[in-house]
């Protein structure tokens, strides 16, 4: 028949397939390497008056562009679950603060014993993820004012958790997640390019996260859920999905996926304070949604998100490397953002387009 | 009769694939109300969209209003006096009536201070005209669905209108909102009004009418006065389509009954008696809004059932969900396949797949098998695609239909709800559909379909039952099934 079109999946020069969201931002984000590479050079040159390796590309700063991007990564596996199935979680921000609060004081004033408050901490974010998700699935609320209300509450919570002030914790509490892999190869350290290369064991804890996500959306009954419910919820209930429940559980791993992240961000700073989390989902649903997620659902990958994350922090990474100050770096991330998501539209919008008039010219 | 003040001459309308419209003349006379009939699909709703601008008819056709040539927009229409009043209810339920009439056409004094006084004086004088029983500070979320009618009548006449279009206005109305709507429309008649009303309940056509105009499949039938043509005229005129539009099939020998329903109540459907056997198609007949599609989410599971039993294969069932249907080997292939059959982003494998999930015992799902599962309908089916790998949006009507057959094939499923299977497919792929169902019939299905497609209901089903209001008005065995039968069943007698 005529109005068939032929349907063929084209690979780009990168991984992702024509068409993709990720297409748009890739390149943007490799155009934007190069030009810092180039710029590294150039500067180099003339001020050394010797071409040297662009810093951007040694391994310690691409490990180190990993170890920034690995709370919001962990962060944005929970999200894609949930954006996939057609909602979106405001409140992971201020879970986070109020996990790192929570546990600092429970160790450092309560004496509990830190795998114990981790535990807790992690409960706890799920407990309130499932109260959040349960009110959005039962009652098939909004998500985006539900959790609303939960950042502003999470963040009450975790100011009268410790009084409004900050808790530092102690090196030992948390410094065994920081211990560096390499170290266990050599305990001198390795050097490359005459740096140390750093890789904190809780990086290794993202990438593993990273594969159970991929292959729990991918691969299981579960996942091909999530999908459907996000893509069309009322077929996904006509095709024998119970939506409710599916919703609820990906509230559920979204909580698990927010204390883990929690635990690595708390590593991180090692002080449980409410600017720890703050802003932090805007992040999180950049990174998401430039990973090429669509905030209608179903749609969109978990490596997506992966990327989506690191090229986050790369370009901002570069950007430090370059110079540049820091309100400067929030206009071009803004404007990076806008622009991959809006270019990714067009190219869609251009090849319906395409595909409507040769649709047209077959009848 | 006064001068026309509408004319239409020669106006045909093309969708893709489909000629909705051809060569229609129609004409409105100050004063007069001329009906519109025809049975769903005949072209009535393109024709008032084109009267009211919403669509533009194609080139070579000519619409003339009080004597002068024009093409219309929406805004230019209603700006011209031409006032369509849908269906559905076009009113803003949290404001009052007085805001409903004037909204976004507010009287303004000083350039931009909203005149409240005289809007509400005016909105006042048109509900008292009108004899409405509610005043003009009326919150419209607080009125019937006959009273929110009235409103926008109530509207039509605040900025006096010379066309209102009313289409379907009683679809959910009361017997006493009937009479008084009826009541009134006459009145706004009696006032030099030219009126188009469309309407599926002849009893009403019959006693508004001065002119009634009969669409078929696009074409004009006949107009003629009310008081030349009667009831069974007017619903011969409707029917009598050529042979050609029907499909010889083969009949198989009746088997055991597989789903019964005994006074079942629920989701708008009360009293539903029926047997449907192994071997045959149960057809269920009906305007839109009969209540046959709320018929078949009842019995998969997807609404609750007030009262009566459902039988699968001679056990009862309580369904909770489409889930529960499913594991009873229950298949729905859903009237609107877009929003509720398909995931339109995701792959044929993908598609294919996912009904069956409920019977899948692992946890795990190997992308081979999907992929497998999905070539295997695709060849089965001969469904028009490279491979199944194909993201579902890019097929054309007919083969996204056979995804959503492939979708329920694939669950193993005995007993078939069709609602409304070939819509919006053309003849190749009907064609293609129906020798699918046959092989159901042969392999000893059931198949329950739901159609407003008179030849496809006529030349598939082997036993018709008619609703209307929600219930089942009568039935007609194989040698009484015809569309003049089953249009005197669902439109004849009372309205209710």
């Amino acid at each position: 028949m005529s109005d068939i079109r032929k349907h063929k999946e084209k690979k780009s020069f990168l991984i992702f397939k024509k068409n993709s969201d990720l297409q748009t931002v890739s390149l943007v984000t490799v155009a934007f390497v190069i030009a810092v590479v180039i710029y590294q050079l150039i500067a180099g040159v003339s001020k050394n008056g010797v071409v040297a390796f662009p810093s951007l590309l040694y391994p310690s700063n691409i490990l180190n562009i990993l170890i920034q991007a690995t709370p919001v990564g962990i962060l944005a596996l929970g999200m894609t679950a949930v954006m996939l199935a057609g909602g979106i979680d405001l409140s992971v921000g201020m879970m986070t603060s109020m996990f790192s609060m929570f546990v600092a004081k429970v160790v450092m004033h309560g004496g509990m014993h830190i795998g114990w408050a981790l535990l807790l901490g992690i409960m706890i974010c799920i407990t309130l993820e499932i109260i959040m998700g349960a009110i959005i699935s039962v009652l098939n609320v909004e998500s985006f004012i539900i959790t609303l209300g939960g950042q502003i509450a999470c963040r009450g919570i975790g100011l009268l958790i410790t009084r409004s002030q900050e808790v530092a914790m102690d090196k030992q509490h948390l410094g065994w997640l920081k211990e560096n892999l390499f170290d266990l190869i050599n305990p001198e350290g390795i050097k490359i390019f005459s740096r140390k290369l750093q890789l904190p064991y809780y990086v290794l804890i993202f990438v593993a996260l990273t594969i159970i996500t991929w292959a729990l959306l991918k691969y299981t009954r579960f996942g091909r859920r999530i999908y459907a419910v996000g893509n069309n919820p009322q077929a996904a209930y006509l095709s024998g999905i119970n939506v409710r429940s599916t919703k609820l559980l990906v509230y559920i791993f979204n909580g698990l996926c927010v204390g883990i992240g929690a635990t690595t961000l708390l590593t991180r700073v090692g002080t449980g304070i409410i600017t720890v989390g703050q802003n932090l989902e805007i992040d999180v649903i950049a990174a998401v949604v430039i990973g090429g997620v669509a905030m209608s659902g179903g749609k969109g990958s978990v490596m997506g998100a992966f990327i989506g994350s690191i090229l986050m922090f790369t370009i901002s990474n570069a950007m430090t490397l370059m110079g540049i100050q820091s309100e400067w770096q929030y206009v071009v991330k803004g404007l990076i953002i806008i622009i991959s998501v809006a270019g990714g539209a067009l190219s869609h919008l251009f090849s319906t387009r395409k595909a409507v008039r040769q649709q047209k010219a077959a009848l | 009769m006064a001068e026309a003040i509408f004319r239409l001459r020669n106006i045909s309308k093309t969708f893709p694939g489909v000629k909705a419209l051809s060569g229609i003349d129609f004409d409105l006379c100050p004063g007069e109300i001329h009906c519109i009939c025809g049975e769903n699909g005949a072209g009535k709703s393109t024709l008032i969209k084109i009267i009211s601008g919403a669509y533009q008819p194609d080139p070579g056709g000519e619409i003339t209003f009080e004597g002068k040539k024009v093409s219309f927009t929406p805004r230019q229409a209603l700006d011209a006096g031409i006032q369509t009043i849908y269906q559905e209810h076009n009113v803003f339920p949290m404001l009052s009536v007085t805001e409903n009439i004037f909204a976004g056409l507010e009287v303004v004094q000083k350039g931009i201070f909203v005149n409240k006084k005289d809007m509400w004086e005016q909105a006042q004088k048109a509900l008292k005209y009108l004899h409405c029983a509610f005043d003009a500070d009326a919150l419209v979320g607080t009125l019937s669905s006959g009273e929110k009618k009235l409103v926008e009548i109530a509207k039509a006449l605040v900025f006096k209108r010379k066309i209102i279009i009313l289409d379907e206005p009683t679809a959910s109305f009361s017997v006493s909102e009937i009479e008084m709507l009826l009541d009134v429309v006459k009145k706004v008649a009696a006032r030099g009004v030219a009126i188009a009303y469309i309407s599926h309940h002849l009893d009403e056509v019959f006693r508004l009418a001065d002119r009634i105009t009969v669409l078929r499949d696009g074409l004009l039938v006949l107009t003629a006065d009310a008081e030349d043509i009667d009831e069974s005229t007017l619903v011969s005129s409707m029917v009598g389509r050529d042979v050609s539009a029907f499909y010889h099939r083969e009949f198989f020998d009746r088997g055991e009954a597989a789903l019964e329903a005994r006074n079942l109540s629920g989701n708008g459907v009360h009293d539903i008696n029926f047997t449907a056997y192994r071997g045959q198609i149960l057809g269920f007949a009906g305007m839109v809004g009969s209540g046959r599609s709320e018929l078949m989410t009842l019995l998969m599971g997807g609404a609750k059932k007030d009262a009566g039993e459902v039988l699968v294969e001679g056990r009862t069932v309580d369904f909770h969900s489409p889930a529960d249907g499913i594991r009873a080997r229950m298949c729905y292939i859903t009237e609107d396949r877009q929003h509720a059959g398909l995931f339109l982003e995701h792959t044929i494998a993908r598609n294919s797949i996912i009904a069956n999930l409920v019977n899948r015992a692992s946890f795990f799902i190997h992308l081979d098998e999907d992929y497998r599962v999905g070539q295997k309908y695709i060849k089965e089916l001969r469904t028009r695609a490279n491979d199944a790998n194909v993201v579902v949006s890019n097929l054309s009507g007919g083969n996204q239909q056979k995804v959503v057959l492939a979708k329920w094939f694939h669950t193993n499923g005995e007993i078939y709800l069709f609602d409304e299977p070939t819509r919006g497919i053309d003849v190749g792929a009907k064609q293609e559909i129906y020798q699918v169902m046959l092989d159901l019939l042969r392999q000893g299905k059931c198949i329950i379909m739901v159609s407003s497609d008179m030849p496809e209901m006529v030349s598939m089903a082997d036993r018709v039952m008619v609703m209307k209001n929600g219930r089942i008005v009568g039935s007609l065995d194989r040698g009484e099934i015809s569309e003049e039968n089953i249009l005197q069943l669902s439109i004849g007698g009372s309205t209710i």
